[in-house]
């Protein structure tokens, strides 16, 4: 009972501080706009010719784009974590009674709930844009599902890598090593029939990739439950092994 | 305003870091209910360390500590309820305002909405920050926020409260004022205070009772004035030469083995260049020592007297001062900001 009030009080707090600094939520936002207007325009030629039955690029790359809004603004959820334990707030917070894993959880579900949000006012510009969901808002809320899943165990990991690393500069080097590979390695930008065989069996054991692949179904396609319940599956699994990385971190911390 | 209870007590407490870095070399010793108990001591002596052994942040090594009647090892949830902690950095947050910071550990202590609203009203009048709790910290001055982050551990009346270096990085005029809300909690809150500091003005000013620390150890404990007294009455200091040389050195020990176990003296001390000489009655000690010094052969070049501050104690005790060592400081911090980071 203890560590759901905490928690709920520590995802506010959170909350409150980055609706504080919007400057950082819209700054984290104009990446993927920016992507999102650039790269149909730059393979507008190609994508006439790639897909059957007239699906435009702009289509078939919006839920790669949704998903690399949730993975940024995931990857460095960190950030905070580093900035608390340099200004003394973390420490002063285990002084008190505080449930311990509320500090991590709180934290993880507020940037979750930001990921969400921005990816969100993506969606909304994409459909601006032109893009037809094919499952309707149901459809919608479903790969935002997708979309929090993923960010709540990216988010943790960069909560416990922050914890293991400790400096800032650290966390980013760590941060871009693995975030851009990961959404390159994928069928963010191009489908999978048209991938060298190596990437294509690479994108298996990518995480980001199923999370596409589902978001992606669920825009294009309809829902098809063989393919999400794959992607649910492997995308609680990224949760799961990321909130316990995050707690094992913390305890090791906090001794 | 002590009733004589013992609130914290330890027993050979040690702490070891990874690399055999013994910070806190088995001590004993003993807060009564309504103290305010300061350890006083240099940079990298071990005061952190031990806060943060009995605050629950960190565990011991080996040894004891029993903390408002709770084991810190065993039982650190029964001693975080009733403790309050203001470490070192201001640990409040930017993006909220003083209620906001303050309601939030209200909670963490488990209070209701009204009396968190109720005690917070009062907290911030007893830190002097009535009329700011709707603004947000960012926009606070360091004073302000060292009252805030003082105000923070008081949310739950706790029975003792923690605070390491509470004034280190203020300008004297803010640690005065900081003193006098540090005095204002113990007679309106009846607390006990345990606090760690290497300003021997803050120890001698707000402490009932003082232990000195270094190295690791507890090397005295006792009132300022129990402190003094041990040293003696005056503090003579001499210097027989204009040069800080080896020549000066040796007249240093000369002048140390003249005066030692002469009468009126109850004990010496040579720092470079300079003899301390505690003595019982300083007016008088003065011309038998230059008296001493002329039939010797010795030229004394200055000669001064003053009462005994604990920087004195902590000369007598350690061989050094506690003021030579402030110079330092940054490369303390520097040394012990990295030393977190190894050890987490």
């Amino acid at each position: 009972m203890n560590a759901l009030t905490d928690t709920w009080y520590i995802t506010l707090s959170s909350l409150r501080a980055r609706i504080r600094m919007p400057v950082f939520i819209f700054m984290s936002l104009s990446q993927p706009i920016l992507f999102l207007l650039l790269f149909p325009q730059i393979f507008k030629a190609v994508g006439s010719s790639m897909f059957a039955g007239g699906t435009s690029y702009l289509q078939f790359f919006t839920p790669g784009i949704l998903v690399m809004t949730g993975l940024f603004s995931a990857a460095f959820s960190g950030m905070g974590m580093i900035i608390a334990m340099d200004t003394g707030i973390l420490s002063k917070m285990l002084a008190t009674p505080v449930t311990r894993v509320s500090i991590i959880l709180g934290r993880v579900i507020a940037t979750v709930v930001v990921l969400l949000a921005q990816a969100a006012i993506i969606l909304v510009i994409a459909v601006i844009m032109g893009v037809h969901i094919q499952t309707g808002v149901g459809g919608a809320l479903l790969a935002l599902l997708l979309i929090g899943l993923l960010g709540l165990g990216i988010s943790a990991f960069s909560e416990g890598m922050a914890l293991l690393l400790k400096r800032q500069e650290n966390l980013m080097a760590v941060v871009n090593l693995f975030t851009m590979p990961l959404m390159f390695l994928s069928t963010m930008m191009m489908p999978s029939e048209l991938l060298p065989n190596w990437l294509d069996t690479f994108r298996h054991f990518n995480p980001i990739d199923y999370a596409i692949v589902g978001v992606r179904g669920l825009i294009l396609n309809g829902y098809i439950w063989s393919d999400l319940w794959r992607s649910f599956a492997v995308l609680c699994g990224v949760a799961v092994v990321g909130v316990a990385f995050a707690t094992m971190m913390f305890r090791k911390r906090a001794e | 305003m002590t009733d004589g209870k013992s609130v914290i007590k330890t027993r050979k407490l040690t702490k070891i870091y990874p690399g055999n870095t013994r910070a806190v070399d088995g001590i004993d010793f003993e807060v009564k209910s309504g103290e305010i108990f300061a350890f006083l001591g240099p940079n990298g002596a071990g005061k952190t360390t031990t806060i943060k052994m009995l605050n629950t942040l960190i565990t011991p090594t080996s040894g004891r500590a029993m903390v408002a009647g709770f084991d810190v090892a065993k039982n650190p949830g029964e001693v975080r309820k009733r403790i309050g902690y203001t470490g070192q950095d201001v640990g409040v947050d930017e993006f909220a305002t003083a209620r906001e910071n303050l309601t939030l550990y209200g909670h963490f202590y488990r209070l209701d909405n009204d009396t968190i609203k109720r005690r917070v009203k009062k907290i911030l009048d007893i830190v002097g920050l009535t009329g700011y709790e709707n603004k947000m910290v960012s926009t606070y001055s360091g004073g302000m926020r060292k009252r805030l982050d003082l105000a923070m551990g008081l949310i739950h009346r706790p029975q003792i409260l923690f605070l390491d270096e509470p004034t280190t990085g203020l300008d004297p005029q803010t640690r005065a004022h900081v003193w006098e809300y540090i005095r204002k909690l113990v007679t309106n809150l009846n607390m006990t205070i345990f606090l760690t500091t290497h300003y021997m003005e803050e120890a001698d000013r707000l402490a009932n009772r003082i232990a000195i620390i270094d190295l690791g150890k507890i090397i005295t404990t006792g009132t300022a004035d129990e402190l003094k007294r041990s040293i003696g009455g005056d503090v003579v200091t001499l210097s027989p030469c204009d040069d800080k040389d080896e020549a000066c050195k040796e007249f240093v020990r000369r002048t140390e083995a003249i005066l030692t176990g002469k009468p009126f003296v109850v004990g010496t001390k040579p720092t470079d260049g300079e003899l301390a000489v505690y003595v019982n009655n300083g007016e008088s000690a003065i011309p038998s020592i230059m008296s001493l010094m002329t039939s010797e052969g010795i030229a004394v070049k200055t000669i001064s007297m003053s009462r005994p501050s604990l920087d004195d104690v902590f000369l007598k005790y350690t061989g050094r001062t506690i003021r030579a060592q402030e110079g330092t400081r940054t490369t303390m911090v520097q040394i012990r900001k990295m030393g977190n980071r190894r050890r987490g």
